[in-house]
């Protein structure tokens, strides 16, 4: 379980990043390494190069810009679970970093690393989806936003072009009505399903709500039918039981070895409904 | 700095209060620099890809896990092993509770959840048993079952463990 050979550059700007990642076509952006690494040790990655970006400034502040949030890409989860700017702003974030593998893990793994590598099962991607968070990122001929409708595809896949890296994420705090669920195993295991629900409340109602599950699938995916369910709507336990069921149904969970598809559906079900009880109680 | 495959690159390190330096290639981990370079076997490789939690050390005061961690990350960093604990032969206050709570059978996994342990009292000094659960929950252990390890650390933190303040001042 040793990582294949590569070489190694820890620049100290960000243009001398983007050259090196432009250098060659498998190299590959290092941040804190705790997805990177495993899949080295196991031999399912082999990068020519790893460009390691400890060094470049500028990309681990947490900042407060009114209306949005602006988290630097090598903010580390730990530093995400105990920011009290986030507790206050943005507290889905708090909340959900503490389901992040473990404590060992946190320290080290980072909001950009963990948000580029896009994996179904990440707490990150769900949460992004759901909060309609815009990335930032800069490649050789410039800057770039992504929404995060269009930075998701697929597993571990998201727009972001090999010669480009992922500085920041801004996220609207507008969204002030939020619930975050997971069904684990074991707390700090991978997900078997995951949801994130987020609005703006208004009289009583919730505008324009998004509803988003992961691990259970493939891919990060919004659940469009419950959210036409819950937009403009009184939320009570049974339009939750409605969106559990919808849920359910435009729901395709993926089966393997840790839950079937019919399980991880009843899971989503599940989680939906508690997720609109919780928005209930807190919008 | 930049290196390719077949080239060494010369890092440094502080461990347990004493400076390292080897030339590393860069897909070396910490783990192995730890074991090899330092010649401090005390830390442990178990699955090596992020699992078990066997090889955690604590790196500027935070529980890492190094074979998650490449040597060349951990330059000019301060790393606290296993080995700083005891003072001599004389063990400190985890690792007394550790002995007389019986938190290890083969001792594979101990260094891991002593270092882990450690991060934890020297943050929370009086930890929840919730607190202690969750904290070690990123450590595999196959022989106590873990009852045993949540009761050492209780007992570490009603003794007034706090990690080891002599050799985290030592290293700073």
């Amino acid at each position: 379980m040793k990582p294949p050979k590569f070489s190694y550059v820890a620049p100290t700007t960000l243009d001398d990043a983007l050259k090196h990642l432009a250098s060659d076509p498998d190299a590959k952006v290092l941040s804190g390494g705790q997805s990177l690494m495993p899949l080295l040790a196991m031999r399912l990655a082999a990068p020519s190069i790893l460009v390691d970006l400890q060094h470049v400034p500028n990309l681990s502040d947490i900042e407060d810009r009114g209306d949005h949030i602006r988290i630097g890409a090598r903010v580390t989860h730990r530093e995400i679970e105990r920011s009290a700017l986030l507790a206050d702003r943005l507290p889905i974030l708090s909340a959900a970093a503490s389901h992040i593998a473990h404590p060992q893990i946190r320290s080290r793994g980072t909001f950009g690393g963990s948000t580029a590598h896009a994996d179904p099962s990440g707490e990150w991607p769900t949460i992004l989806l759901a909060l309609s968070a815009t990335m930032q990122a800069v490649g050789p001929h410039g800057n770039r936003t992504i929404e995060a409708d269009d930075f998701f595809v697929g597993p571990f896949t998201s727009t972001l072009r090999d010669d480009e890296i992922l500085t920041h994420v801004s996220i609207p705090t507008t969204r002030t009505a939020w619930s975050f669920q997971e069904a684990a195993v074991k707390k700090g295991d991978y997900g078997l399903a995951l949801i994130a629900a987020t609005g703006t409340p208004r009289g009583g109602v919730l505008v324009d709500p998004r509803v988003t599950v992961g691990a259970a699938v493939g891919s990060v995916t919004r659940l469009v039918a419950v959210e036409r369910i819950l937009t403009d709507e009184p939320l009570t336990d049974e339009l939750a039981e409605e969106a559990a069921v919808a849920a359910a149904e435009s729901v395709k969970p993926i089966s393997d070895i840790h839950g079937s598809s019919d399980y991880r559906r009843k899971l989503v079900a599940s989680l939906v409904r508690r997720a609109v009880v919780e928005l209930k109680n807190g919008a | 700095m930049s290196i390719t495959p077949e080239e060494r690159l010369n890092v440094a390190m502080t461990i347990n209060g004493r400076r390292y330096r080897a030339g590393v290639e860069a897909r070396k981990t910490l783990a192995d620099f730890i074991r090899e370079d330092a010649q401090l076997p005390g830390t442990k490789l178990g699955c090596e890809h992020g699992v078990c939690g066997s090889c955690t050390v604590l790196l500027d005061d935070l529980p890492a896990r190094s074979c998650l961690t490449l040597a060349v990350q951990a330059e000019g960093r301060q790393i606290r092993t296993v080995e700083s604990l005891a003072d001599g032969q004389e063990l400190n206050t985890l690792q007394r509770a550790f002995r007389e709570q019986h938190g290890l059978q083969c001792g594979f996994c101990t260094a891991g959840f002593l270092m882990t342990a450690t991060a934890l009292l020297e943050e929370n000094p009086a930890p929840t048993r919730e607190d202690i659960v969750e904290t070690v929950s990123g450590s595999l252990c196959r022989c106590t079952g873990y009852e045993t390890i949540v009761a050492a650390i209780e007992q570490a933190a009603a003794d007034g463990a706090e990690g080891n303040d002599d050799a985290k001042d030592g290293a700073q």
